[in-house]
């Protein structure tokens, strides 16, 4: 095998970080009573810095560096895919590990405020496997939280939804509250009666574990620095909560490949 | 007896139960799985667990230890079809490009690796290299070459937008080019007005900024008009005799034409009911956006591929329906969505044509040539693209005072957000949270409007908060015109009675996703006609779809 490293625009990465391109337009008084379009396009110079902000992102370049620092020769870029042609008597349609879930409460500030995350990115963190070994960590500052709230993020969503999401966060504060010492968890969403039925009681039993049958509003900042502010209903009556890192239970989305699997053999997905 | 052969479509935890309870009913089970290893360390959400068997499956040793299971990893199904009670499937199994009994996890491979990118494995927790152990639990090592990167996955018609990237920053300016019009054949029309969904999944975001990709890609359109380049767009030798129709010159035909053409069809006709080609990127998108001249250049383009574009050929009127459908072996319906929808408010009709004209109408004579007469105050209700470009057209005519009346806020608006700046910028006068109750008229013309402040409350169906009306909050705007810019509609009275098409709710047609066919044989449809009001580059790969859904089945005829 012989590879030559081809020196690409990606290496290394000394532009980082770097503001993206503004577009030049005419003024608002070179605009009035005439239709001359207002952006006026990228000179080259900037045309060029821009494209070389690219990542190129999920591609191996073809350098080869890992092949040369390989030892035990196991990395070899000439392994072929393969086509397969098989024949089934059945298909069973799952929705995969494709981790995408449905849009949820804005106001709950997932996306603006970094120390709101998902139900799936809190499995990330507590697997000892994952980004941060295990540890619950708020990802805005690194610090240990002591006060953690899961809340429900499609709080008109079904029994069904109600259940699993309920189960998964119950779990997820069962490991929380084990990896972390002087935790305190509060779980926020309306609570389903198949839920009450099977797994209340022991869900209750958890040390540090509060469940409030309630519906989450609001998460917000009152100013910068400040823990997140929940504002939630309970009982019919508005509350309000400081917490240091809020949780939001998703509803899980299949994707549109999977769909059209179904479709086309006109079959469910389980 | 034979035993009967399972799939099972994803190796996640429902994938490897399935698997394994299928195996004990003593089939042999194959399970496809699109990433390079089994998924199944999830926590559980069917039972209550203790702080230490959480990531712990038994299931997933089983499985792997089963000899009535194969497993495929790193695998896509590329084509599956039922016949007569059997599964039909072509499954590619991508290479791992590393012969994991020989690595020893030293992971000095992961060190060197220069590729920096988002781990969606770890939902965005951190950053890997192309050298990835997808999974640590199962400490498999691959090198991820092959998948599209977000922003090509992104985008409608699947842009290889790092090659072209790449190609700007080498300086291979009309490389980049050739690379874009093999998938898009409206580049310098489509890099100015496209909202580019691909810049809002870019992965540089989270380092500082997205790049600025839709322009990228007219800096190259706009580089070869500078060195006064005319490409010929090259179609095959092998050539097709098959009549084909195409109904609207907007993106969704053009961009089908040119893709038939490509494939080597050369009996296309597109009828256009407009003397002027490109649909709603000339009639509906303002000059200062999309300069006309720079898109009939692109159209040329495309017709000098061979392809007759007719002009002022309106089908239902000019030439009907039913002739086309007789005289052609297949058609493709890109006939868009150009009925402004109506307010349904007191004095609407009353005015209809005497101060009051919908957005389509508005936008369309303006860029037609025969713009409304210019007088006193504008009003614009509504709160999308064709609202704010209303706005802007009106304030360039020359009105005294434009306003833009929405009944949420800045922030629920559907608009690109940068337009709504330039539109505040050139001095639109926005007016959130108002809706209008009544249009005023004197003398038999529209005189003003009644409208009534809202506030928001609870969230709908679409998940933004639904503005409710203020009571006693009425006040008047004086304005001699007004431009309703609510939503747009597809105008299908062209098909005539009996047509036999499934025509949807939103009066539109349902197709087939894959192929863009219709109901009816031979027939195709695509672009807003299909979706309603959509953004341009969905149009294109809605003709991309339909092109290729037409060959396969001219040639399976």
């Amino acid at each position: 095998m012989n590879y030559e490293k081809e020196k690409r625009y990606i290496i290394p990465f000394d532009d980082v970080p770097s503001p993206r391109a503004e577009m030049p337009e005419i003024t608002v008084d070179e605009r009035r009573g005439n239709f001359v379009e207002v952006e006026t396009g990228f000179p080259e110079d900037m045309a060029q810095t821009e494209a070389k902000r690219c990542l190129s992102c999920r591609r191996c370049l073809g350098c080869a560096l890992c092949w040369a620092e390989c030892k035990p020769e196991a990395i070899n870029f000439d392994i072929p895919d393969e086509d397969l042609d098989l024949e089934f008597d059945e298909v069973v349609i799952t929705r995969g590990q494709e981790n995408t879930f449905q849009a949820f409460n804005t106001d709950l500030g997932y996306g603006s405020y970094a120390d709101v995350i998902t139900d799936l990115q809190f499995e990330r963190m507590l697997s000892p496997t994952g980004p941060t070994d295990g540890i619950v960590v708020s990802p805005l500052d690194g610090e240990v939280p002591a006060r953690l709230a899961i809340v429900q993020g499609n709080a008109d969503g079904d029994e069904e939804h109600l259940l699993s999401s309920l189960v998964l966060g119950v779990n997820e504060a069962i490991i929380a509250l084990d990896r972390t010492e002087g935790l305190e968890v509060s779980l926020i969403s309306p609570v389903c009666q198949s839920f009450k039925d099977q797994f209340l009681a022991d869900a209750q039993k958890v040390a540090g574990l509060n469940i409030i049958e309630g519906a989450p509003e609001t998460a917000e900042k009152k100013k910068d620095g400040d823990s997140l502010t929940l504002t939630f209903s309970e009982n019919g009556n508005s509350r309000e909560e400081n917490f240091d890192m809020v949780v939001a239970l998703t509803k899980p989305e299949v994707s549109s490949e999977i769909k059209s699997l179904s479709r086309k053999l006109e079959q469910d997905i389980i | 007896m034979e035993e009967k052969k399972v799939l099972i479509v994803g190796g996640g935890l429902e994938g490897v139960g399935a698997a394994l309870e299928k195996a004990e009913e003593g089939a042999k089970v194959t399970i496809v799985e699109k990433f390079p290893t089994l998924g199944a360390e999830r926590i559980p959400r069917d039972r209550l667990i203790k702080p230490d068997d959480a990531f712990i499956n038994p299931d997933l040793d089983k499985v792997r230890n089963d000899d009535n299971v194969s497993i495929l990893t790193y695998s896509d199904i590329k084509k599956i079809n039922k016949d007569n009670g059997k599964v039909q499937a072509h499954i590619l199994k991508r290479s791992l490009r590393v012969d994991n009994s020989k690595c020893n996890d030293c992971k000095a491979c992961i060190k060197v690796c220069p590729v920096n990118m988002f781990d969606d494995f770890d939902e965005g927790f951190s950053f890997r290299t192309a050298v990835d152990y997808f999974n640590p639990a199962t400490g498999e090592y691959n090198i991820f070459k092959e998948d599209m990167p977000v922003c090509q996955r992104t985008c409608p018609v699947n842009l290889d937008i790092r090659t072209y990237a790449g190609q700007i920053a080498d300086g291979k300016y009309l490389e980049s080019l050739a690379t874009i019009r093999d998938r898009l054949p409206l580049p310098g029309s489509i890099g100015r007005v496209c909202p580019h969904p691909c810049e809002t999944a870019c992965n540089r975001q989270y380092l500082d900024e997205p790049i600025s990709i839709c322009f990228l890609k007219r800096f190259v359109a706009d580089v070869e008009l500078e060195k006064e380049i005319e490409p010929v767009y090259e179609t095959p030798e092998k050539k097709f005799s098959e009549k084909i129709a195409i109904i609207g010159a907007g993106p969704s035909g053009l961009t089908c034409a040119y893709d038939l053409a490509r494939l080597g069809y050369e009996d296309i006709t597109i009828y256009e009911a407009l003397p002027v080609p490109g649909g709603y990127l000339w009639v509906g998108i303002p000059e200062y956006r999309l300069p006309k001249k720079l898109l009939q250049r692109e159209v040329d383009l495309i017709a000098n591929m061979g392809i007759d574009i007719q002009y002022n050929k309106r089908v239902g009127k000019d030439i009907s329906f039913d002739d086309l459908r007789k005289d052609n072996d297949a058609v493709f319906i890109g006939a868009g969505c150009h009925r402004g929808l109506k307010l349904r408010v007191p004095g609407e009709d009353e005015y209809e044509g005497k101060g009051i004209v919908d957005c389509v109408t508005f936008l369309r004579d303006q860029a037609l040539g025969n713009p409304i007469e210019v007088k006193g105050k504008l009003i614009v209700i509504g709160g999308g693209n064709a609202a704010i470009d209303s706005a802007r057209v009106g304030w360039r005519m020359g009105f005294d005072e434009v306003y833009i009346l929405y009944r949420r806020t800045k922030k629920e608006m559907p608009a690109n957000p940068w337009e709504i700046d330039a539109a505040e910028h050139e001095g639109v006068i926005m007016q959130y949270l108002a809706a209008p109750i009544e249009i005023l008229g004197k003398d038999g013309k529209v005189a003003g409007m009644k409208c009534i402040k809202m506030e928001l409350g609870e969230p709908d169906a679409s998940g933004r908060r639904r503005p409710v009306p203020i009571e006693g909050s009425e006040y008047v705007i004086d304005a001699e015109t007004i431009v309703p810019a609510i939503s747009q509609g597809a105008d299908l009275e062209f098909l005539g009675e009996d047509h036999g098409f499934e025509i949807n709710r939103w009066n539109t047609f349902d197709i087939d996703e894959e192929t863009g066919a219709t109901n009816v044989p031979g027939m195709f449809a695509g672009g807003d006609v299909v979706t309603g009001p959509n953004i341009a580059i969905q149009a294109v790969a809605a003709g991309k779809k339909a092109a290729s859904g037409i060959h396969e089945y001219l040639r399976n005829k």
